[in-house]
């Protein structure tokens, strides 16, 4: 019952911040929306006691990408509101589109329920999932530092000044 | 215990709150962070599946969702740096060519 209500705590700001993040037209309140729905979810996270997962959204979502944003709001020195002009009915049917399909997802999965499935048996807790992910994603594991060193080099490539000139 | 459902309803209003910041704002920067969101909501899901069937797959894939998200960001913000140093801008109206 505790449980539930925590979800649902932490479910209410977790959504009401994410739609400050849509709506505000400052970009730096944005981004501090974002980290108040990232800490959100990872409260969600722990409340579904994906305890290794919430400590992972902490540490890259709060901790990294957030700063990431901030980085690079101040370098891009968005300060001035941007004006965004756009018919009212495009906007309309822009939110409401998105909107519509969401909710419509969520009636049909209401209405079907979902079909009844056996649990594995696996467990949750972290001692579940390093042994899960070592023995049986091993290899995207590793494909993911790939990926990571590639986003790495090519990160630094686009983004760099080019100061030298090539004679090539 | 909290039911499935509305761990997936939860997800399904994270990520449509950000496909609505995706296709209505017109700046890079808040693009992403919807990009964010849209993600985000779809970690929910996954661990809203992986505790229905007691399973630690759910957070698996959530793991490798975050990797990704990390990528996507990292090299979004470099794509919007290299964008504005050309045009001093972050309106994708202004991105409307593709000539250096």
């Amino acid at each position: 019952m505790i449980n539930l209500a925590v979800f649902v705590v932490f479910a209410v700001l977790a959504v009401t911040a994410a739609v400050l993040v849509v709506v505000q037209k400052n970009v730096m309140h944005s981004v501090l929306y974002l980290a108040f729905a990232v800490l959100a979810t990872a409260g969600v996270f722990f409340s579904l006691q994906a305890e290794y997962l919430g400590a992972i959204q902490i540490l890259v979502y709060a901790g990294g990408i957030v700063v990431l944003y901030i980085f690079v709001i101040v370098i891009v020195n968005l300060k001035e509101v941007v004006p965004e002009p756009r018919p009212l009915l495009a906007k309309i049917v822009l939110v409401a589109v998105p909107v519509a399909t969401g909710v419509q997802v969520a009636w049909l999965l209401l209405v079907g329920g979902f079909p009844a499935a056996g649990a594995t048996g696996e467990g949750q807790g972290f001692k579940a999932v390093a042994e899960t992910l070592f023995a049986s994603y091993l290899f995207p594991f590793e494909l993911a530092s790939v990926l990571l060193l590639a986003v790495l080099v090519g990160a630094i490539l686009v983004a760099r000044r080019k100061l030298v000139h090539d004679p090539d | 215990m909290i039911p499935t459902e509305a761990v997936v309803v939860l997800g399904l209003l994270l990520f449509a709150v950000g496909f609505v910041g995706v296709v209505v704002r017109k700046n890079l920067v808040v693009m992403l962070m919807s990009l964010e969101l849209l993600l985000n909501g779809a970690n929910v899901i996954l661990v809203g599946f992986g505790r229905r069937l007691d399973s630690p797959r759910g957070s698996i894939f959530a793991l490798f969702v975050i990797i990704m998200a990390v990528s996507e960001a990292a090299v979004g913000f470099a794509l919007v740096l290299a964008y504005f140093r050309q045009k001093k801008s972050c309106d994708v109206d202004a991105l409307d060519e593709l000539k250096g």
